[in-house]
């Protein structure tokens, strides 16, 4: 096997370049078939059939083109229907400003470099902006109706919740990016919490806040198209409806209006969003 | 924070004088606000509520008061949900990886086959994807391929193609020219370019936003069951439609046991990948 060589030394060992060493690589080996073999087992243990996922785009097309085709446009055209769509704004525009007001204190408690105390608030504000977070949408829709009854008053507090989740995470880790420089000038000279944070964290904050906000409604919107399928208000109540009665075409006519309406809204989002940044 | 309307129309005004419409630009953007949301506040509380069906305060605390009476004899009966929940999850997000792959493709302005049909087609995908809500396309899932837990993966999977393939597309567009280059240069073929030269430059993004898209799908695929797919939705809906309110808080409670779980994992993977 290991021939010497002519003058006596044994030849270096024939080395190959891999880029992980041994127990990394065995680690990730191992993590790898973990991975595959959950996925295998699922696929197992939920029954499915590939067939059925392959097969699943032509009868979902087949289905829109026969039963969904033409759309009802005159039952979206309906004063009530317009009128739902306007609440269901409403509902976007109400919980979208209230979750903001509220994830703003949140996201300060939850910020790690500027947190009142890292004991208390600190756990505190992580845990209220993971909770919110945590549960879906609908639950919250689902469990505010049941306490509140049917209405847009449960649908926007569900919504409220909603973006103090989505908005305090967000706030947090733009709050945990800034500038400490000018927080630590004002600690220094003996400004109180709340002097910090106006005059050393607000500044720096201003436009990425206004537009994390923004973008916050624009969200808000697309959840608030179907909050009222579990009975929080707006026009996810004629979703609903219609589907239950299995009329098709309304369905579709619905759908196209959600579709157009939440690229309105994010179109305009987007477009606030640009002048902000452009504010900087 | 709010003086976005126009003041580039003016030219030629003092400090004192642009300070001050600036001011006034403020007051009337938040008098605006305000009576929007006023509006909006009076025709939710007023218009909208029916207080007398509520019961008043004592009646809300009643109703409170049973979600407190957590129904711990339904242990045993989530685990089996709560697995359904987190395979729906996985196998969502790796239909959505690949449903990702084609749209990502054509999405990217500097890969894609065809700038003026593939390049607008994938942007539109990616769009459709995201505006739709998840529980919109398991209900059109639904009606396609029959109640299970395949119509919630799937719905999982078009939710998330939006969002992976958006960042996949940025990132293909962020690369390095020079690797391609270098490969096309030594005569490597279009697959060659883009499995040496931009897949290696994308995979540590797409990675990190795959594993984020997950932990998103746990939270989606728990309310799946509310319209016919399986997983922990469906105990939800069972325990609400019984009036078991401890129950129901049971349900929510195990869904955040889960989010939790899928945070500790995508926490350490994230940090394997980066």
């Amino acid at each position: 096997m290991t021939a010497i060589s002519a003058d006596g030394h044994m030849p270096a060992p024939v080395r190959r370049w891999s880029r992980y060493k041994h127990p990394r690589s065995t680690i990730r080996f191992a993590v790898l078939i973990a991975v595959l073999a959950f996925l295998s087992w699922s696929i197992a243990f939920l029954n499915i059939d590939l067939y059925r996922i392959i097969g699943a785009f032509p009868r979902l097309w087949e289905i829109l083109a026969t039963r969904y085709f033409p759309p009802d446009i005159d039952y979206v055209l309906d004063d009530s229907f317009l009128h739902s769509v306007l609440r269901t704004i409403e509902m976007s525009l109400l919980g979208g400003f209230f979750g903001v007001v509220l994830a703003i204190p949140l996201a300060w408690m939850a910020a790690r470099n500027i947190t009142i105390s890292r004991r208390i608030a600190y756990p505190l504000g992580r845990f209220a902006i993971m909770g919110s977070r945590s549960i879906h949408e609908t639950i919250w829709t689902i469990l505010f109706v049941t306490v509140l009854g049917f209405g847009m008053l449960a649908g926007t507090l569900a919504l409220t919740v909603f973006c103090v989740g989505f908005a305090g995470k967000l706030f947090a880790d733009e709050l945990e990016a800034i500038d400490m420089g000018p927080v630590e000038a004002l600690r220094s000279v003996g400004a109180s919490n709340l002097q910090v944070f106006q005059y050393a964290v607000l500044p720096q904050i201003r436009v990425a806040f206004t537009g994390i906000a923004i973008y916050t409604w624009d969200v808000a919107f697309r959840a608030a198209t179907v909050v009222g399928f579990f009975g929080g208000g707006g026009m996810g109540w004629y979703l609903k409806r219609t589907t239950q009665q299995l009329e098709n075409t309304r369905v579709a006519a619905i759908l196209l209006t959600i579709i157009v309406l939440v690229l309105l809204a994010e179109l305009a989002s987007g477009w606030l969003r640009h002048r902000i940044a452009k504010m900087r | 924070m709010v003086a976005a309307v126009g003041l580039q129309g003016a030219p030629y005004l003092s400090y004192v004088e642009r300070k001050r419409r600036r001011r006034v630009n403020n007051w009337v953007i938040a008098a605006c606000i305000a009576v929007v949301l006023g509006w909006c506040i009076w025709d939710t509380v007023m218009v909208d509520t029916d207080w007398a069906r509520m019961g008043g305060a004592l009646g809300i605390i009643g109703t409170l008061e049973r979600f407190f009476w957590i129904d711990w004899g339904l242990v045993p009966s989530l685990i089996v949900p709560a697995l359904e929940t987190m395979m729906m999850a996985t196998l969502g997000t790796l239909l959505g990886c690949v449903f990702s792959l084609p749209v990502a493709w054509f999405g990217a302005y500097n890969v894609t086959p065809n700038r003026y049909i593939f390049y607008p087609l994938g942007r539109f995908l990616m769009v459709l994807s995201r505006s739709i809500h998840e529980i919109i396309w398991a209900l059109l899932f639904v009606g396609a391929v029959g109640l299970g837990a395949l119509p919630g993966i799937l719905a999982v999977a078009m939710r998330s193609v939006g969002f992976i393939s958006k960042i996949t597309a940025e990132a293909i567009e962020n690369i390095d020219p020079k690797p391609v280059e270098a490969i096309r240069a030594v005569g490597g073929n279009q697959f060659q370019v883009m499995y040496y030269g931009i897949l290696p430059q994308i995979l540590p993004v797409v990675i990190g936003t795959i594993i984020f898209e997950w932990d998103i799908n746990i939270r989606r695929s728990a309310i799946m069951g509310l319209v016919g797919a399986g997983g922990l939705g469906l105990v939800f809906f069972r325990q609400m439609a019984m009036f078991n309110y401890g129950g129901v808080t049971l349900v929510v409670l195990a869904v955040l046991v889960l989010i939790a779980i899928g945070e500790v994992i995508s926490h350490y993977a994230r940090k394997a990948v980066i």
